[in-house]
């Protein structure tokens, strides 16, 4: 990556950014700028989700090629691919699993083999849900009115309990990601965060079964 | 993606699909999970104690038609061999067996787990139990 780029118009050096910061001319940003720098934040898997979307909003804002139709043609063409770009960014960020894995990546890492265990508690959980689930479909078809009340309002506590879950373990990212960070010698943090990062993807597919369980009733 | 022929038929008719009771005695339970696709495969082993025998086998996977037919044909493997003889199954044998392409070789890794899971769990039940059959 880069890691200076020069304004079309004013010449400035800077960092890769969606406007330059001397003239505030819009800026293409590099192909292969990376999803963090998009935003102006650190590489850093955990991040506010709340700013981020602020973030996104203002940018797209700021980017949308309307705004930019009298705008040279360096302008409207960077308008059009900065928004390409910032919507790939946001897309991968805004899901902690996916922003995890990104951020593996980019430090030449990912998920792997050594990862291919999901812990048994966790599997026993998801072996319980994806039974609710199946009664879940029967009912459907052949239960009761009650029947089907009784099993929503379990699936909703299913839903709760594998959210708390969730949290709980990115809670825990951010912990091991702090510690990684000062550490010198990383390699257990990185495999520990690892772990937590593949949990969560497990966990993932889960609450997206029960959400869509969720949806028909 | 194609299944072999051996995959559909052990998919459209599993063998030994469901679970002991709980109240059963010498049942060994593994549940074991592929983290890349989500599947869960829960795998029973009844052992009968004094010869270490495998004497029946139940299995409940919810998974891609590979996953359930590793496990299906994995339960019928098991029945008849010792505890030990059990572990030494590779999921390579299950791979010739159904002929899994390589992208479906973690589906079968998984009911080799699924076998030390289960294996695992008989013997951690310790001797407080066993003692009392
Ligand atoms: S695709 Fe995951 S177990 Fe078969
Ligand atoms: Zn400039």
């Amino acid at each position: 990556m880069p890691t200076v780029v020069r304004c079309w118009r004013c010449q400035d050096e800077h960092i890769p950014q969606v406007f330059c910061p001397a003239c505030e001319a819009l800026q293409p940003l590099p192909p292969d700028i990376d999803y963090f720098t998009v935003f102006g934040l650190a590489r850093d898997p955990v991040l506010d989700e709340q700013a981020l979307a602020n973030t996104y909003y203002d940018l797209s804002r700021q980017l949308h090629p309307d705004l930019h139709q009298t705008g040279t043609a360096e302008e409207q063409e960077a308008s059009l691919q900065n928004t390409a770009v910032l919507n790939r960014a946001y897309r991968t960020l805004r899901d902690p699993v996916q922003r995890g894995q990104y951020w593996l990546e980019l430090n030449g890492e990912q998920l792997g083999k050594e990862n291919n265990k999901v812990p048994p508690d966790l599997a026993l959980l998801v072996f319980e849900v994806q039974e609710q689930l199946a009664a879940v479909r029967e009912a459907q078809s052949a239960g009761t009115d009650d029947a089907r009340a009784g099993l929503k309002s379990e699936l909703t506590q299913v839903w709760d309990d594998l959210d708390d879950r969730m949290q709980g373990l990115q809670q825990k990212l951010a912990a091991n990601f702090s510690k990684w960070r000062q550490a010198d010698d990383a390699s257990d943090l990185l495999s520990g965060l690892k772990r937590v990062l593949s949990e969560m993807a497990y966990l993932r597919t889960l609450t997206r079964d029960v959400e869509k369980a969720l949806s028909i009733f | 993606m194609a299944y072999t022929e051996r995959v559909i038929e052990h998919y459209e008719r599993p063998r030994n699909v469901g679970s002991f009771g709980s109240e059963e005695a010498h049942v060994g339970t593994g549940v074991v999970g592929a983290p890349e696709c989500g599947d869960v495969m829960k795998l029973q082993l009844k052992i009968n104690p004094q010869t270490e025998v495998i004497e029946d086998a139940k299995f409940k996977t919810f998974g891609c038609g590979s996953a359930i037919a590793s496990s299906s044909y994995v339960t019928e493997l098991v029945k008849g061999k010792t505890v030990a003889e059990a572990g030494e199954i590779k999921n390579t044998q299950i791979v010739e067996e159904l002929a899994l392409p390589p992208v479906k070789i973690h589906c079968s890794v998984l009911a080799e787990d699924a076998i030390k899971a289960a294996v695992a769990d008989w013997r951690g039940q310790g001797t407080t139990k066993k003692d009392a059959a």
